[in-house]
């Protein structure tokens, strides 16, 4: 029943598009659907996208398309986008850029998607990111918070970031540790590419004189002993990772071999899922550490409610539409991520225009992208100056698998921008789950 | 000074570990001259039968005892079945199709176990030691690991020298026809060779996987790690695989804990690591005799 009123809401969008919009070009609705772009028919959008499914990289991430695939088929129920049924192509890179390049060559050429959507990785999006831009295919939502994609879009005008870059996480992880632990000697444990080095530059605005060692992993050497020995030497009582969540484990695990125990562990965003690093960790236990306990106190970040939010309504349009897609497995805070981004990709298809252009669906998201309003705490700050995403992020430490915020919405921006607490209400979902965007021409 | 005992510790470890896929290595090269590329994702095959076994309910060991005998009776089905045709051509013949192999059976193991990353037990702790209030980064799990390499090298060594058909398989890898002539059954004892190997590239297997974390393709860094220690220590000595392991885990742990941004040189220094001693002393550290070739 549900799925009827949800279908109806949509037809009722495109034939509304139609009656406020005359003024031509590719973005154009109201007439019949045209293949108006290379992986845009009548009736199909073909999405494409590259995650490690196996690999070092793969515990958690290989989730996220599960995810996007069950928001994808969530709207194809419900008639789709303009009618049009969204088909969603994810290839398997094993985080190994090499691949990476020939998966996308194979998603651009050979299956000729309209756009890349959620490539995940730091090192190896970066494989493909001139690729992408001289083909002038569409690369929105990248799964890293790097800087690369929204940085600079004078030179790469067809990316886009999606979640809080890595720059504005450090910087409001500093501002906590200036402001909270004004005396704790941190030690750094980053991964060895922009990841590290981004979250690195946000940290030391604001507390480098309390870093007193700085240690780098290279994601797949996996015997992080050396490095933990170091923080150890140290005398770091408050460590701060920016890595992958394997190498969270790693590191606990490292740490219980050496009897390092600092008084305070923190992690970025991307490498603190409890329910993920505990599973892994559960076997070490043996009254050492028990799995949902195991990350207790840990702090990091949250820039949307994830599953330690069942009350969440966003939280539970994600346990609905997991519910519905049948698909084996939990609701995880990976497949939130992927619902999460499917749900913004979709309202950039939907302001792009009933017969987009790929370069309709860019003009898109710069006009518009930044007044959607979704799961994310904050805004996105797409415009044409600036390609990044999300602006802001709170701090929660964790305790089993929730979380327990410490801070406000931190609103901020990479350089020297200031970290504003946002007092803006959380939108809520729409009734349907789906989205509502007017073309943006 | 405890972080330079510590990194030394870890890196004796993970030295043990490159060891005890080298002398694996070394077995097989000592009893079919093939370097059998194969070897890790065997390992990994069985560690994951192993890792079956124990979700089952079964103990460590029961896992450990079934999981070596799997690797004995894969490591004879290869030779037997996929091996033995092209037994007899030219080295590389034999070489690419362990390469093959590798691949395949890694493909393998994802297809049937999934290459999501688990944790596989360890029979011991994985806490450090502690002297007084400091911890050491030996921990009982890497007792059990240095033990086990240890004990099975010295069953090597005694195989090798002091048993008859220790001294047949080395006839039959050295020379097959002269062999045959001798009486020597070389189909039997290449089959036997390619078992005992795979049973000890399985410990080595279920050794590393111990007290971490397990996914297909978890062995190929230590394919890499034990290929460079095999051939650091001659590739024929079991003794010289020990410490070939043991230079290459010391060595490595000291670059990636000592060198600023090491953890990213550790791949390539075990390359410069092989290509000086080989330099120096082209047949290894512990080549028994330089000019003896297959």
């Amino acid at each position: 029943m549900s799925l009827l009123a949800a279908a109806t809401v949509v037809s009722t969008v495109a034939a509304c598009g139609g009656s406020n919009d005359d003024n031509g070009g590719g973005g154009s609705t109201g007439g019949a659907n045209e293949a108006s772009a290379p992986g845009i028919t009548e009736d199909t959008i073909k999405l494409g996208a590259h995650y490690p499914l196996t690999g070092v990289a793969a515990p958690g991430y290989s989730e996220i398309p599960t995810g996007a695939q069950a928001y994808y088929d969530y709207v194809n129920k419900a008639g789709g986008v303009y009618d049009r049924e969204i088909e969603w192509i994810y290839k398997d890179d094993a985080y190994n850029p090499t691949n990476t390049s020939q998966v996308v060559n194979q998603l651009v050429l050979e299956d000729e998607v309209f756009a890349i959507v959620g490539g995940l990785g730091t090192p190896t999006h970066s494989a493909v990111l001139d690729f992408l831009n001289t083909e002038g295919v569409p690369d929105l939502f990248v799964a890293s918070g790097s800087l690369l994609w929204g940085e600079d879009p004078d030179t790469n005008p067809y990316s886009f970031g999606w979640q809080t870059d890595y720059e504005s996480e450090g910087k409001v992880i500093g501002q906590y540790i200036a402001d909270n632990l004004p005396d704790a000697k941190v030690g750094l444990f980053l991964q060895d590419d922009d990841f590290g080095e981004d979250g690195e530059a946000g940290l030391m605005q604001y507390i480098e004189d309390q870093v007193v060692e700085t240690q780098r992993y290279t994601s797949g050497n996996t015997n992080v002993a050396p490095q933990m020995a170091a923080l150890q030497a140290s005398g770091a009582d408050v460590v701060v990772g920016f890595n992958t969540p394997s190498y969270t484990a790693l590191t606990q695990l490292t740490a219980l071999q050496l009897g390092f125990k600092p008084s305070q562990w923190i992690y970025s965003n991307v490498g603190s899922d409890p329910a993920l690093v505990g599973s892994l960790l559960a076997r070490f236990s043996q009254g050492a550490v028990s799995d949902a306990s195991l990350l207790d106190g840990v702090i990091t970040t949250e820039y949307m409610p994830g599953v330690d939010a069942p009350e969440d309504p966003w939280v539970q349009l994600w346990q609905k539409v997991w519910d519905e897609s049948g698909q084996e497995g939990e609701l995880t805070n990976y497949r939130i991520y992927g619902m999460a981004q499917a749900y913004t990709m979709v309202q950039a298809l939907q302001a792009a225009g009933q017969n987009p252009t790929r370069d309709d669906l860019i003009e898109a998201v710069e006009t518009v992208g930044a007044d959607w309003e979704g799961p994310a705490f904050s805004p996105f700050r797409y415009s044409t100056d600036s390609h990044l995403g999300i602006s802001g992020m709170q701090v929660v430490q964790l305790a089993g698998t929730a979380a327990d915020p410490q801070t406000g919405i931190l609103v901020t921006d990479i350089g020297d921008a200031d970290i504003e607490e946002s007092e803006a209400e959380h939108a809520t979902p729409p009734e349907s789950g789906i989205p509502d965007e007017e073309p943006f021409n | 000074m405890q972080q330079f005992v510590n990194v030394t510790l870890s890196g004796l470890t993970q030295g043990m570990i490159y060891s005890a896929f080298a002398l694996a290595l070394v077995l097989i090269w000592r009893s079919t001259r093939i370097v059998n590329f194969a070897q890790g994702s065997m390992a990994a095959a069985t560690a994951f039968i192993a890792l079956a076994i124990i979700n089952a309910g079964a103990s460590y060991w029961v896992a450990l005892v079934v999981a070596l005998i799997a690797g004995f009776v894969m490591g004879a089905l290869v030779e037997r079945i996929i091996i033995r045709p092209v037994e007899g051509g030219p080295e590389l013949n034999a070489v690419i199709v362990t390469l093959g192999l590798f691949v395949a059976i890694q493909a393998l193991i994802a297809i049937i176990a999934g290459s999501s990353f688990q944790s596989f037990p360890t029979p011991f702790g994985v806490r450090g030691f502690t002297i007084g209030d400091t911890t050491i980064a030996l921990t009982p799990t890497s007792l059990y690991v240095i033990g086990s390499v240890l004990v099975v090298m010295a069953l090597l060594v005694a195989l090798f020298r002091f048993t008859r058909t220790g001294l047949a398989m080395r006839a039959s890898a050295f020379g097959q026809e002269v062999a045959r002539l001798l009486g020597v059954r070389v189909g039997r004892m290449l089959t036997l060779g390619w078992g005992l190997a795979a049973v000890v590239g399985s410990l080595s297997g279920l050794l590393i996987a111990g007290g971490g974390f397990v996914y297909p393709a978890y062995m190929d860094s230590l394919i890499v790690f034990g290929f460079v220690a095999a051939v650091l220590g001659g590739l024929d000595s079991p003794i010289g695989a020990i410490v070939g392991g043991l230079i290459l885990g010391l060595a490595l742990s000291y670059i990636s804990g000592y060198v600023d941004r090491g953890s990213a040189l550790v791949n390539v220094s075990a390359l410069v690591i092989l290509m000086v001693v080989l330099l120096v002393r082209p047949g290894g550290l512990f080549a028994s005799s330089t000019a003896r070739r297959a």
